[in-house]
């Protein structure tokens, strides 16, 4: 044991071992910090959905909630609470009108707050309280149509209730954002007493949960069997909400970019390990010579590496906490809210990371260290062949093994690992092509140019490695940066400033023109008008859609629901025309939702609009910004086909805060008309996406610092022959400049390569991840092209240069008695 | 009182397989050395001496034949005990002094001691260097050596261990003829002083002469005894 440490100690001096702690530093370090990191983005934005949801976990039902889901909520330790949401006329003397109201319970909400006023059409003061029992709070939109002010009384049902404040929003009504009449909050304590649920009522009943995490997930499992069709378990994350889909990008970048970590820290484990090795191969034969045992190797080599695991993670958890926890102060300006404490739990991957590198970069390699004939010191040419393939694959199924335990599934380290695999087989077949054609155009060795190109082809293996290396490092800085741009682009652009805020439904053809005098009055900023219709598609190309999806499973969108529809002399805002033609007398489809139901130009349906049907072929397909918040159809058909129908219409507006009071009043003329505010919630998804652009900003530094030091330490591992090779040509009488020269050529030409063959692989992954992963439409990037190469030159060179400076700083002399 | 055997070599064969199917290295060697003995290989270049000289201190497993040490058949042993055996009775030097660079020259020479957990290492490798006239030296790097500097390091190493057998692979072939002076005299010298076997690979005959007696390689058999 104490010989082990004292060579440990020894070879720590020497640089050697410190190489290997480093690398396992920085291994450690960069996961622990990003997973940290990642770990409190995805509380925040746990802790920001959960206030759009009122809770952690919200079961939806249309039947009452059982009480045993109380019960075992209760045995769980978990908080609750209950809303009970329904359609009512509240009465106010002899004004009616109906409402959506809510009755919740006095935990009501978890999470989040209501925003109430004590003056109409106010914008609202956060409060974390619901109706006392006797008190009901009106939207100022039902207030004002009831012509009833605070402290009046309305009867619901068989009860009479107080007004106590005015209703600007309601935590959770993002989930209920369709609700499209004006809005009433009471007190559960109340609702019996107003009679107005009978049996057949169609009540929405929720019953809201928060607690921990384990507790949460406890009570999924345990309930999500017992669901019905009319009941949901909602989270945060869900899929289907508009939230859920932000939070899943976001979950998804982040993850991808974790992954990306692990594969640059692999990556310097192994550069380490290698060269580790390589330095120890003829110190284990001397050893041997001098009478150690293959067990006393083993034992001496065992102990070594649980001491630099030991030393090497417990200085890469420091540095991984002490980076995230810079990182998140530096962000605590920036950010709405303070993020939430990382949980140490989080701290196993990055030893899991440490542990696995070790475990599938060195152990290949210490065994190969045992097994080296002790003859070799006589027969150097004996050294045991490195079976490199082997060694790197071990690797590689350890790093796979820890991205898939990482992302916790198969798919995204799948798509990288091959990713990777095609890219090292194409680096290979290219760099081997260049460099051959460099060597073949160049001989002699009178010009930097010529001994650098020559080079090149003369280290073949290790170029080609290196070029490997510098290739995935660059394209994984591409693809972050792609990422980031197109995506964060993608989603400002989906939110811009004066982004209609407010929809206006069931408007009839004639209070039209009195909604655009008044909105033109108060100077609002409003959307064409669209007649809507309702109707369902029943039949493709005469199959009807029951025969297609007998089950209901895997049923695209369009025929699960009905859809609205529109017609539309012009193709909308937003809207652009893929194929075919517009003003044709047919179907005018969305790409991606005929893209998942599989339809094409010509296909024909049939759609059935209030019991008549209308049957069209498609006739153009085009693509839809949804996220301009215009009203858009999934389908627009031609106004022949629609005129007979009943239609109502719809558009919308942006009211500024400074607007909101004298629309809603203006408003309050038009009592029949639907308005939805959206604003609120679209606020609280910028909020998210300014918290996601400052991360993805952190975790591109922090992966890209990673890859510079893997770049360092790929230079490092062919600098003993470079030094050789300059301290040669030196001795040959070349000056300071051939061989700077030379080395520029050398790192110029491997970063241009490099570069090229990087945007080209960046393009490709991007145009995957945004078509498969993130759903988004593919667009080409030009940026890649000009930054790759030009990244590739700057840096590799300035890193080689940097790395290789002793070639030129050194006396020729001390150098050539290093070999 | 008869005079030990140290080592002994009976029908000793060796192939090794190569592209080109099985080449043989060594053909039917027999020989006796006694305890104290010196004695050098010599021989061309390819002939086998440095095949035999790491067979015959059990860095390799001869093909047939037996080489005992001591009345120990190495090819009874495993691995294992073929290191123990080292450890036990064998002492190196090589051509290319073969010190570990990130070591300074008394670690170096401690390090037979210390795989044998000796508590006293350092003090025996010191005084091991003052012998070969490097007590100035102590801490030095090999990379802060010159080469006979770096040799005398790799004798001093070499017998730290208390060998009973010494093996020899062209000691002075890197060296200068002063240095390669120096360096056999301390050789010769710490041979004697420790009642040391010696067997050397040298190509030098004037180093070959000061050895008790020469065994000359060609072809992989043993030619002649002189």
């Amino acid at each position: 044991m104490n010989f082990a440490l004292r060579l440990l100690l020894r070879d720590l001096r020497s640089g050697d071992i410190l190489t290997l702690i480093i690398a396992l530093i920085i291994s450690v370090g960069t996961v622990t910090s990003i997973g940290l990191f990642i770990d409190r983005l995805q509380l925040s934005f746990e802790q920001e959905s959960a206030s759009l949801l009122a809770a952690d976990r919200l079961i939806r039902s249309d039947d009452e909630i059982p009480q045993t889901w109380h019960d075992k909520a209760t045995a769980l330790s978990l908080q609750q609470a209950e809303n009970t949401s329904f359609s009512t006329m509240i009465f106010a003397g002899d004004n009616l009108q109906l409402s959506q109201l809510s009755a919740v319970t006095d935990s009501y909400p978890l999470k989040g707050s209501y925003l109430v006023d004590d003056t109409l059409f106010g914008i609202g003061q956060p409060f974390s309280q619901p109706p006392k029992k006797g008190e009901v709070w009106l939207s100022s939109r039902l207030a004002s149509l009831l012509h009833v002010n605070i402290g009046d009384k309305v009867e619901v049902g068989e009860t009479t209730l107080t007004i106590a404040k005015y209703l600007v929003r309601d935590p959770g009504s993002s989930s209920s954002a369709f609700a499209i009449a004006p809005r009433a909050v009471m007190n559960m304590a109340d609702l019996a007493s107003t009679q107005v649920i009978i049996p057949g009522s169609r009540v929405r009943y929720s019953l809201l949960l928060a607690g921990k995490r384990d507790d949460l997930d406890d009570y999924e499992a345990w309930v999500t069997p017992q669901l019905n069709d009319g009941q949901r378990w909602r989270t945060p994350t869900q899929k289907g909400e508009r939230i859920g889909d932000t939070i899943g990008k976001a979950e998804s970048f982040l993850l991808l970019s974790g992954t990306l970590a692990v594969i640059l820290s692999g990556i310097a484990m192994a550069l380490a390990s290698a060269r580790f090795v390589k330095r120890h191969l003829m110190q284990v034969a001397i050893l041997k010579t001098l009478g150690a045992t293959p067990k006393s190797l083993i034992k001496l080599f065992f102990i070594q590496f649980i001491v630099l695991f030991i030393i090497g993670s417990a200085i890469g958890l420091a540095v991984g906490w002490g980076v995230q926890g810079i990182i998140s102060s530096l962000l605590a300006g920036l950010m709405s809210a303070s993020l939430p404490e990382p949980s140490i739990s989080r701290l196993w991957l990055g030893v899991a990371t440490g542990l696995i590198s070790m475990v599938a970069f060195c152990l290949p390699l210490m065994q190969r260290l045992i097994k080296i004939s002790p003859m070799s010191v006589l027969q150097p040419s004996l050294k045991l062949e490195q079976n490199t393939l082997f060694i790197y694959s071990i690797g590689f199924i350890g790093m796979y093994g820890l991205m898939c335990l990482y992302t916790k599934g198969f798919l995204l380290p799948s798509i990288m690992m091959l990713a990777i695999l095609g890219i090292g087989i194409l680096v290979t077949i290219i760099g081997y092509l260049v460099f051959k054609l460099g060597r073949s155009l160049t001989s002699g060795a009178t010009s930097g140019w010529q001994i650098g190109l020559a080079s090149l082809y003369r280290r073949l293996v290790p170029n080609l490695f290196q070029l490997l290396v510098f290739t995935l490092i660059i394209m994984l800085g591409l693809i972050l940066v792609g990422v980031k741009t197109s995506l964060l682009s993608d989603w400002q652009k989906q939110l811009p400033d004066d982004a209609p805020n407010h929809y206006l439904f069931n408007v009839q053809a004639d209070q039209i023109d009195q909604i655009n005098t008044a909105t033109d009055q108060l100077k609002i900023l409003r959307s064409d008008w669209f007649p809507m219709v309702r109707g369902r598609v029943v039949s493709v190309n005469g199959t009807s859609v029951q025969t297609l999806y007998p089950e209901d499973k895997g049923e695209p969108e369009i025929y699960e629901r009905e859809l609205n529809l529109t017609w539309s002399a012009s193709l909308g805002k937003g809207n652009d025309l893929v194929s075919g033609d517009f003003a044709a007398n047919g179907l005018s489809i969305e790409q991606n939702v005929a893209k998942e139901a599989n339809l094409n130009m010509g296909d024909i349906l049939t759609i059935n609009i209030g019991g008549n049907t209308v049957t069209l072929p498609i006739t153009s397909i085009r693509t839809v910004d949804w996220g301009s918040m215009q009203p858009n159809f999934y389908l627009i058909l031609p106004k022949s086909a629609l005129q007979d129908s009943p239609a109502n219409f719809v558009s919308s507006v942006f009211i500024s805060a400074d607007s909101a009071q004298a629309f809603y009043k203006a408003m309050s003329e038009f009592p029949t008309v639907s308005i939805l505010n959206v604003g609120d919630l679209l606020k609280q998804i910028q909020t998210i996406i300014g918290q996601l652009s400052q991360a993805i900003q952190l975790v591109l530094l922090c992966i890209l610092s990673a890859g510079a030091l893997v770049l360092l330490a790929s230079v490092r591992s062919t600098l003993e022959e470079r030094l050789e090779e300059g301290a040669l040509l030196r001795v040959l009488g070349a000056r300071k400049a051939l061989v700077r020269q030379a080395l520029f050529v050398e790192f110029g030409a491997l970063g241009l390569f490099s570069g090229f063959i990087a945007a080209a692989g960046a393009e490709a992954s991007l145009y995957g991840l945004q078509v498969f992963v993130f759903k988004a439409q593919a667009v080409w990037h030009p940026l890649l092209w000009i930054l790759g190469p030009l990244i590739g030159v700057c840096i590799i060179s300035a890193i080689g240069l940097f790395a290789s400076r002793t070639v030129l700083k050194v006396p020729p002399m001390h150098l050539l008695r290093d070999f | 009182m008869a005079v030990k055997t140290a080592i002994k070599v009976s029908n000793l064969t060796h192939t090794v397989t190569a592209n080109t199917g099985d080449l043989t290295i060594l053909n039917g060697i027999n020989i006796d050395i006694k305890e104290g003995e010196s004695v050098a290989i010599v021989g061309a270049s390819g002939s086998g001496k440095s095949t035999l000289l790491g067979l015959l201190a059990g860095l390799d497993v001869n093909t047939s034949g037996d080489i005992t040490l001591y009345d120990q058949a190495f090819s009874s042993l495993d691995e294992e005990q073929r290191a123990l055996m080292r450890g036990q009775y064998v002492g190196f030097i090589f051509q290319s002094f073969h010190l570990l660079p990130s070591l300074q020259a008394v670690e170096n020479v401690m390090l037979p001691a210390e795989l044998k957990g000796d508590k006293d290492a350092r003090k025996k490798a010191e005084a091991l260097l003052e012998k070969v006239g490097l007590a100035h030296r102590l801490t030095h790097y090999p990379n802060q050596l010159s080469g006979g500097e770096q040799q005398r390091v790799a004798i001093a190493r070499a017998f730290a261990s208390n060998p009973k057998i010494l093996f020899a692979d062209e000691p002075t072939g890197n060296l200068d003829e002063g240095n390669g002076k120096v360096i056999i005299e301390q050789l010769f010298e710490l041979n004697k002083s420790q009642g040391t076997t010696l067997v050397m690979v040298t190509h030098d005959n004037e180093l070959a002469q000061k050895c008790d007696r020469q065994l000359v390689m060609s072809a992989g058999q043993l030619v002649e005894k002189i």
